[in-house]
């Protein structure tokens, strides 16, 4: 299968040298390939969400090396890291991360107008990915006016409207109650189906079993990395 | 992302805060409503008090003839000693046409006129300012001895009858031409000429009109054409000292330092230094000075008013800061799905220059007011803005957005995203 993320012997360390000095990633070498369904799982603190800051090209490692796509992420100016981040990753973030002051179509149209996309084709391409995750109703409603799972659907189609070829997806359900957490993993699963790759970072370890593939982290270090069986709970 | 959207973004982060913007707009509003007032009421003035001197033609040199030596004449008066320049001086000027339009005394004397009802010591009794300043009644005449060059040299054409001749100065014809104004206040819409008047209770023909040089006939000093001129001979029935002052008028402009020169050296010749003196000077150094009086004025006051809007530039800068500090989790949740560093500086930079830029408009509404105002206040008239002050004002208030907006903007773009993400 084709690689897709490729990160070899990655460190990332804060205060480095110094006595309080934090391995948030610790040796970390990791190969996802197109098209895999991939639950990261660790508790608090284990470097987890540095992972998918690292992978979604929100940080830099301190050392190490990381390919997406066969690209070496540290030659990228911010201008090409800015790109990647537009139109080959969505994010989807545990406290949604929506702009408070823009009604729901135009957080959706917000990663198409960084693309530079013309307004028709733009508004036409938040409105498809909007009727995907069922809200082509509440266009005009500002964010705070919405429950926390309508929230994260908008936020879900904000991730979605690019069509890009990752979703990463930080503790997506962790704001949520179970049932709507559901329909949001079953979402997931489904442009997996597609044909998106997805990575999931989670503490939960039910959660984290409902990826084909799981890899946990303790102490910045992955100690397990297993393909399963899924298991819906 | 292109222009348009970074507007339409700017904007509606104005408008979400609306009460902030305005607050934060007032010290540009201040500064620009100030600047606008102060420049425009001082130039609008300036253009005034020029159109007036060119209304009264240009390239007017003042002579200036005296005597030290006062003698007691036959009725007991002190007067000065020595004799009439003007006839020489007349003739010296008409001696170099190529150069001179003409040359007339330039002195004027209190007089009584009257005819019918209309009286001048009426006029001046019943003539008064009211509390704004504004003129009530009618303003009497002004009344000039002068040469029959006396309507060339202050660019005046002849509307009704005829112009003063030599003739009526060498035989000391009691007749006078009247300005456009006085004609008015004393004739109505009736013809003047042919018309006897009293004139310090001497009979006086009137011979011709002059046709009006200003269309604003009331500005603060009065109309320029409330005037009535008789041939300077006459002042042998009017009495009175014999006249030291004398304007020459230029053909051209270049040719008035030639002119100075030229009279300068004649009346040296012509005037006994031991008793008497004499000045020659164009007349345009008096408006030069009045300009820079004006521009030294204008130039404080809009130093003052420049340094209001440096204040209220700082307090945009400043409420930038806070904004950016606000909005730090928006920018990291912009840069997360893909907003590029110069696309955060754009999205600030406009922000602050929109604020400026309305500022600035309403800034330029309250100066157009203010101008206004301030004209009718101090000088009696009203002076709109001029078109580059306004359009200036409007550019300096941008620039001001511009300038301020830097600093916070490129703030904003340099925060890593992974912390912005993080800030609540």
């Amino acid at each position: 299968m084709e690689k897709l993320v490729e990160l070899k012997d990655v460190f990332k360390i804060y205060g480095e040298g110094l006595e309080s000095e934090v391995r948030a990633l610790d040796g970390v070498s990791l190969t996802i390939c197109r098209g895999e369904f991939v639950a990261v799982v660790g508790q608090s603190g284990s470097g987890k969400s540095t992972m998918m800051n690292v992978l979604g090209c929100l940080d830099i490692p301190t050392r190490g090396d990381y390919f997406l796509e066969g690209t070496d992420v540290r030659e990228l100016t911010d201008k090409e890291l800015s790109r990647i981040r537009n139109k080959e990753i969505g994010f989807i973030f545990q406290q949604y991360n929506l702009i408070q002051t823009l009604t729901v179509l135009e957080n959706v149209e917000l990663p198409l107008i960084y693309q530079g996309i013309n307004a028709d084709d733009r508004r036409d391409m938040a409105l498809e990915a909007l009727e995907r995750v069922g809200l082509s109703s509440r266009i005009k409603h500002k964010p705070t006016e919405m429950s926390g799972g309508q929230q994260q659907r908008v936020a879900i189609a904000r991730a979605i409207a690019t069509r890009p070829p990752i979703i990463m997806a930080d503790e997506p359900t962790g704001a949520l109650d179970s049932r709507t957490g559901h329909e949001v993993l079953e979402f997931l699963q489904q442009l997996n189906r597609e044909g998106t790759t997805v990575i999931l970072i989670t503490h939960d370890n039910g959660i984290a079993a409902t990826a084909r593939r799981c890899v946990r982290l303790t102490d910045g270090k992955i100690v397990e990395d297993k393909e399963q069986e899924v298991d819906w709970f | 992302m292109n222009i348009r959207q970074a507007f339409k973004m700017a904007w509606k982060s104005i408008w979400g805060k609306k009460g902030r913007a305005i607050l934060t707009m007032l010290g540009i509003i201040i500064g620009i409503a100030s600047v606008m007032t102060i420049v425009s009421a001082i130039s609008g003035y300036a253009d005034k008090m020029m159109e007036q001197f060119e209304a009264m033609g240009t390239n007017r040199i003042a002579v200036e003839v005296y005597n030290y030596v006062y003698v007691e004449d036959e009725n007991g008066n002190w007067v000065p000693q020595g004799k009439d320049y003007f006839p020489d001086i007349y003739s010296y000027c008409n001696s170099m046409k190529e150069l001179v339009v003409g040359v007339t005394p330039n002195a004027y004397f209190s007089g009584t006129m009257v005819y019918g009802t209309k009286n001048t010591d009426k006029m001046r009794e019943d003539f008064h300012y009211d509390e704004m300043g504004n003129p009530v009644g009618e303003r009497p005449p002004s009344f000039y001895y002068g040469s029959d060059q006396y309507g060339v040299c202050g660019n005046l054409k002849i509307l009704r009858g005829r112009d003063l001749t030599q003739l009526d100065i060498k035989n000391y014809n009691q007749v006078m031409v009247l300005g456009a104004q006085a004609a008015k206040a004393f004739f109505g819409t009736a013809n003047p000429v042919g018309k006897t008047v009293q004139l310090n209770s001497i009979k006086f023909e009137v011979v011709g009109v002059y046709a009006s040089r200003m269309e604003d006939e009331n500005s603060m000093m009065g109309s320029i054409d409330n005037f009535v001129v008789v041939p300077y001979t006459v002042k042998r029935v009017l009495g009175g000292e014999t006249d030291s002052s004398f304007t020459v008028v230029a053909k051209n402009m270049e040719d008035m330092e030639e002119i100075v020169s030229r009279l300068n050296g004649f009346l040296k010749g012509l005037v006994d230094q031991n008793t008497g003196g004499f000045y020659v000077q164009p007349e345009n150094q008096g408006m030069d000075y009045m300009n820079q009086t004006l521009g030294m004025i204008g130039g404080v006051l809009a130093g003052v008013a420049a340094i209001s809007l440096m204040v209220g530039g700082i307090g945009i800068m400043n409420i930038m800061l806070v904004t950016v500090t606000e909005r730090t989790r928006e920018i990291g949740i912009r840069r997360a799905i893909g907003a590029q560093r110069s696309s955060i500086v754009t999205q600030f930079l406009i922000e602050a220059a929109m604020l400026c830029g309305i500022g600035g408009l309403i800034g330029m509404a309250l100066g157009t007011g203010g101008c206004m105002l301030l004209g009718n206040l101090l000088f009696n008239m009203t002076i709109y803005p001029s078109a580059p002050v306004t359009a200036g004002a409007f550019g300096l208030s941008v620039l001001l957005g511009i300038i301020f907006g830097c600093y916070p903007a490129v703030k904003a773009s340099k925060l890593q995203p992974v912390e912005a993400l993080r800030a609540e």
